[in-house]
């Protein structure tokens, strides 16, 4: 679990220095590395065999998080600072080894366990990042970034019963047990990512 | 942060009190947690009692299983809690979504109890809350968490609450929102699918049971608490003056009072198992807390005989301010 106090750290320096184009380009880098993962994930196995229904939810949900990195990139005031994006890209880290790992050949289209792995994962992201608790009360609610932020995680809530539905009822061969360990890993990663990012972006 | 093992999850857990005292192990309710039992420890540990409580599955610092919680793990996962911390028998007090858990934990593990307390719950859905529980489960599915959590301040707690509360409900929300999950919580939900009536099982449930309903609980209203008085034969049927579904919050210090009372009765030997019905007093410090409960207790209005000279009870309307 996420230490609550993390949240309020993040919230309580957002207050005090507003949405400034530094906390944006943040953000940003997080659930934009988070959503490509989960992007390339889906437009790596919209073309399996025998999806059926199944196939309408999964170009759905790559065309959904296209539109989030979309918005989210077009809304943000970014800030010229490199250093940003080289801190941003060090947290972030694990995130992309973990889809790197998915995406390693044969690729998730010919390998179940991938799959697996790949539903897990978007799970964890969808589930865990979280962002609209360090939105404080002062904020300007027609603030074109506070919108973005809301409305993807409303989104995210939505877009996670495709993974909820899929890691119930895919078929496959991995015993249940070994099933809930992979998510429950992939949470903790998700957790731990989740974590730094908000101790950086409470660090101003 | 003290946790056991299930199985490959994590269960947090907090107990407190002198080990050899009298455990009450406390469930929570769907949205709940452990932390929400602290001022029931407060109240108990100094009395003479241990006080246990835990994160079921699914919540606050306890794992979170997206793939499948069958409900009758929960009544497993406690036998297997209490096993783990070496305590032997407990009485067990419970609300709403942890009722259910306790009714089918005192069915099949009864051994391990002193008595039950199940407040705010029900033994079988009845056609109202499985369309409540229904559009629930939609609302978080297509609305999210929040939509859930807006809808559930309405339906556990009461008007003066809210008013007085108004403010603080935001912040409420918001550590709510970090501390549960959505996928967790839908999760829970859906166990109810294969969810079989615990009705014709009740009758095996032989320790002192009371059971507590809110007056104005439209939640689980009275239907389902007496489903479960009619089939406890060792059981009392206590209704809460003017609370809703969720006292154990709202009314804490009156709560409290009552399962002391129930507590202390099942502890000295006097305690009548006898399916009668009672009103708790609304004022902790009464010199008297059970009240026999006249009339028809499934009904909210109480007829009188009707002569050509009565008339309607007439009570003054509240003063109304004039706006300009």
């Amino acid at each position: 679990m996420i230490d609550p106090a993390l949240y309020d750290l993040a919230r309580d320096r957002i207050a005090a220095n507003g949405f400034t184009p530094e906390i944006q380009t943040k953000i940003t880098l997080l659930l934009c590395t988070a959503k490509n993962g989960n992007l390339m994930f889906h437009s790596s196995v919209q073309w399996m065999q025998n999806l059926n229904v199944v196939q309408q939810f999964i170009l759905s949900q790559y065309s959904r998080e296209l539109e989030a990195v979309t918005l989210l990139s077009r809304t943000t005031q970014w800030s010229k600072d490199p250093a940003l994006a080289l801190e941003g890209s060090r947290i972030v880290a694990p995130l992309m080894m973990a889809w790197g790992q998915i995406m390693l050949p044969p690729g998730p289209m010919l390998n179940p366990q991938a799959t697996y792995r790949g539903i897990s994962l978007g799970h964890a992201q969808l589930a865990r990042i979280r962002l609209t608790p360090v939105i404080p009360d002062n904020a300007d609610p027609l603030n074109p970034f506070v919108v973005a932020l809301q409305r993807i995680e409303q989104e995210n809530g939505r877009m996670l019963q495709t993974q909820i539905r899929l890691l119930k009822n895919i078929g496959t061969e991995i015993p249940i047990e070994e099933r809930e360990a992979l998510v429950e890993q992939d949470q903790e990663l998700v957790d731990s990512v989740f974590s730094q990012f908000l101790s950086w972006l409470a660090a101003g | 942060m003290p946790t056991i093992q299930y199985g490959h999850h994590q269960v947090h857990y907090e107990l407190s009190g002198d080990p050899g005292q009298p455990v009450i192990t406390f469930l929570n309710g769907l949205t709940q947690n452990a932390n929400l039992w602290k001022s029931y420890a407060d109240y108990f540990v100094p009395r003479g009692y241990r006080v246990l409580a835990y994160d079921m599955l699914g919540q606050g610092r306890s794992s979170k299983p997206v793939i499948d919680i069958k409900l009758a793990m929960h009544a497993d996962m406690l036998d297997s809690l209490l096993e783990q911390l070496g305590i032997e028998k407990t009485h067990l007090a419970s609300i709403s979504f942890g009722g259910i858990i306790a009714l089918d934990f005192a069915i099949r593990y009864g051994h391990r109890l002193h008595s039950l307390t199940a407040m705010s719950t029900f033994a079988e859905l009845t056609p109202q809350l499985d369309l409540l529980g229904a559009v629930m489960l939609q609302g978080l599915a297509d609305a999210g968490l929040p939509y859930l959590q807006s809808m559930l301040y309405p339906m556990n707690m009461s008007s003066a609450w809210i008013a007085a509360n108004r403010e603080r409900i935001p912040a409420m929300k918001r550590a709510g929102y970090i501390g549960n999950d959505g996928y967790a919580m839908q999760n829970l939900m859906e166990s109810f699918v294969e969810f079989q009536p615990l009705t014709p099982e009740l009758h095996k449930i032989k320790v002192p049971t009371l059971i507590m309903n809110g007056e104005f609980d439209f939640f689980t209203p009275r239907e389902c608490h007496e489903v479960i008085r009619s089939k406890v034969k060792n059981s009392r049927l206590l209704i809460m003056q003017h609370a809703y579904h969720a006292f154990t919050l709202e009314m804490p210090a009156v709560t409290m009072r009552q399962l002391e009372v129930f507590l202390d009765q099942v502890t000295a030997g006097t305690w009548q198992g006898d399916q009668s019905v009672w009103i708790a007093s609304d004022d902790p410090a009464a010199e008297t807390q059970w009240l026999p409960c006249a009339g028809d207790w499934m009904r909210a209005v109480h007829i009188g005989t009707a002569t050509p000279a009565s008339t309607p009870a007439r009570r003054k309307s509240p003063t109304r301010k004039k706006t300009t």
